[in-house]
């Protein structure tokens, strides 16, 4: 449990502030722009660390079998943890969940939930008896703000890249093949939702895409839309702060829109390349 | 010659080791140890304000949390927290920094066998790059003794584990010309001679990851020096 939040010093909001109004931004980016995106994959199967700029998330894939909810026979189990550890930020205490963290959790599941992105059709084994719980750990390793677009990406990632182990049902029987026995297999993803992050200064004057962490210290409000690259919206979370006019929200959206689609297309040229690299490193072991 | 699961030939053979310091931005120190394919990244922060339940009046508090890899954290991260801490509290010069917090967050992103001794590794480098005064360094390793074979096999990974009778793990300080045990961590069924053969065997290990941590912060300070002369 260390120090109370510090609020950035009036210089430092006076000194954002005159910059957006000339629409800079402190660390050199233009108002919409998004910083960049790392993505490496781990030695397992959906295990990913993605970079967002200087805020890192790590997620973890892993899936049991379990009995299904009794109002859900026959569909599977979607799990998110998303507890922030004080190793993001030292506000961030080890046993309590801040209003932050609720809020991320929140987001998180509202858009990969129940937007169904995953199938959860597809995780029954047999019907109200097995079905496969898929759970998504993610880890948040460094805080310079916009902790939820991040985790986002992180976890939707990870899920495209898992594989889980293969099963074939002979009436009652159930059999699990091992991954050395027979391929996994992936996860049936009908779309990939990407939440994309604004922040209001000013009455709602001044918007920013991507908030760092002072941006998002000094915000008046703040506004997260999750689409995918069908341009369907998923979720959108407006908590609280400053008001915003219809047609503010409308042109976020579109601003949203074309940082999905560029998202998307880089989560799956790293999907493909980290596919490739697997497969070459696969038959040049076999050799 | 030995087959082992992950394509080592001896029992006496370690994993590869690799770490990297000053990672994150918001800790004052972070390093992210790996042992083969175990992985894990310890945070620090310090020294920090203490709550006042927590404060010592003449020594620093340290303060360990462990998360796992998956799931939320059970009593089995509670009792590594506690080991880790008892093991970690000595070793840092707490009486220069009374009243103070030094928070160390131990992050597993991969339990592939000695995650324990990897989170020790970690957390020397981790303080070690906060700028934490310590009285030495750390290092841990990891044995086990097979339940057929009855062989002392060093550094296992969960698959070796599956077989073990007993599992050591010992973390030594580098100040003393003869093993002196920090941390010693047993479970299972084993004799006395077994654990002193153990306690060997993790003492010349534990050495050599000593050596590579010198070569670690070595090679880090080179690099930083590179910058300030180059700017």
């Amino acid at each position: 449990m260390v120090n109370k939040e510090l609020k950035p010093s009036i210089n430092e909001g006076d000194f954002v502030l005159a910059a957006l109004n000339e629409k800079r931004r402190v660390d050199g980016r233009g108002i919409y722009d998004v910083r960049s995106l790392q993505i490496s994959f781990g030695a397992d199967y959906g295990q990913v660390e993605i970079q967002l700029g200087r805020t890192r998330v790590a997620a973890k894939v892993s899936a049991k079998v379990e009995r299904p909810r009794n109002d859900k026979p026959t569909e599977g189990i979607l799990l998110f943890n998303t507890e922030i550890s004080p190793m993001a930020c030292p506000t961030f205490e080890a046993g309590s969940r801040s209003e932050e963290e609720v809020l991320i959790s929140r987001i998180i599941e509202k858009s990969l939930r129940r937007s169904r992105a995953i199938d959860t059709e597809g995780l029954c084994i047999v019907a109200g008896e097995k079905v496969w719980e898929i759970r998504v750990d993610l880890h948040f390793l460094d805080h310079d703000g916009n902790l939820v677009d991040c985790a986002g990406i992180a976890a939707i990632t990870a899920l495209s890249h898992f594989r889980r182990p293969d099963v074939t049902v002979v009436g009652e029987e159930v059999t699990i093949h091992p991954i050395d026995q027979r391929n996994p297999v992936p996860l049936s993803i009908h779309h990939l939702p990407i939440c994309v992050s604004f922040a209001f200064f000013d009455q709602g004057q001044l918007l920013v895409v991507d908030p760092n962490y002072l941006e998002e210290k000094l915000k008046q409000g703040s506004m997260v839309i999750t689409m995918n690259i069908h341009k369907e919206i998923c979720a959108l979370s407006k908590a609280g702060g400053i008001p915003l006019e219809m047609d503010q929200v409308l042109r976020c959206s579109q601003i949203a829109l074309v940082k999905v689609t560029e998202t998307t297309e880089q989560i799956q040229k790293a999907l493909e390349t980290d596919k490739a690299s697997r497969k070459k490193a696969a038959s040049s072991g076999a050799k | 010659m030995v087959k082992r699961p992950d394509r080592r030939t001896e029992n006496t053979q370690l994993r590869a080791f690799s770490a990297s310091q000053n990672l994150l931005n918001q800790a004052d120190g972070s390093a992210k140890f790996d042992l083969g394919e175990t992985s894990v990244m310890v945070s620090v922060v310090g020294p920090a304000e203490v709550q006042l339940r927590d404060e010592k009046m003449d020594e620093a508090t340290v303060e360990v949390v462990v998360r796992s890899a998956v799931g939320v954290s059970t009593t089995t991260e509670k009792l590594q927290e506690q080991l880790l801490r008892t093991a970690v509290e000595p070793v840092i010069l707490g009486g220069m920094m009374p009243r103070t917090l030094v928070q160390i967050v131990v992050q597993i992103i991969k339990d592939d066998g000695s995650v324990l001794a990897a989170a020790v590794n970690g957390i020397t480098l981790a303080l070690l790059d906060a700028g934490i005064p310590m009285k030495f360094m750390t290092a841990a390793m990891t044995c086990m003794i097979d339940r057929v074979s009855k062989d002392i096999v060093m550094d296992p990974t969960s698959e070796e584990l599956e077989n073990a009778s007993s599992v050591h793990m010992f973390a030594f300080d580098n100040l003393n010309k003869t093993p002196h045990v920090l941390l010693s961590d047993s479970s299972g069924q084993f004799s006395q001679e077994q654990y002193f053969e153990c306690h060997d065997r993790c003492y010349e290990a534990a050495d050599k990851v000593q050596g590579f941590l010198r070569v670690a912060v070595e090679s880090k300070k080179q690099k930083e020096y590179q910058q300030t002369v180059n700017e």
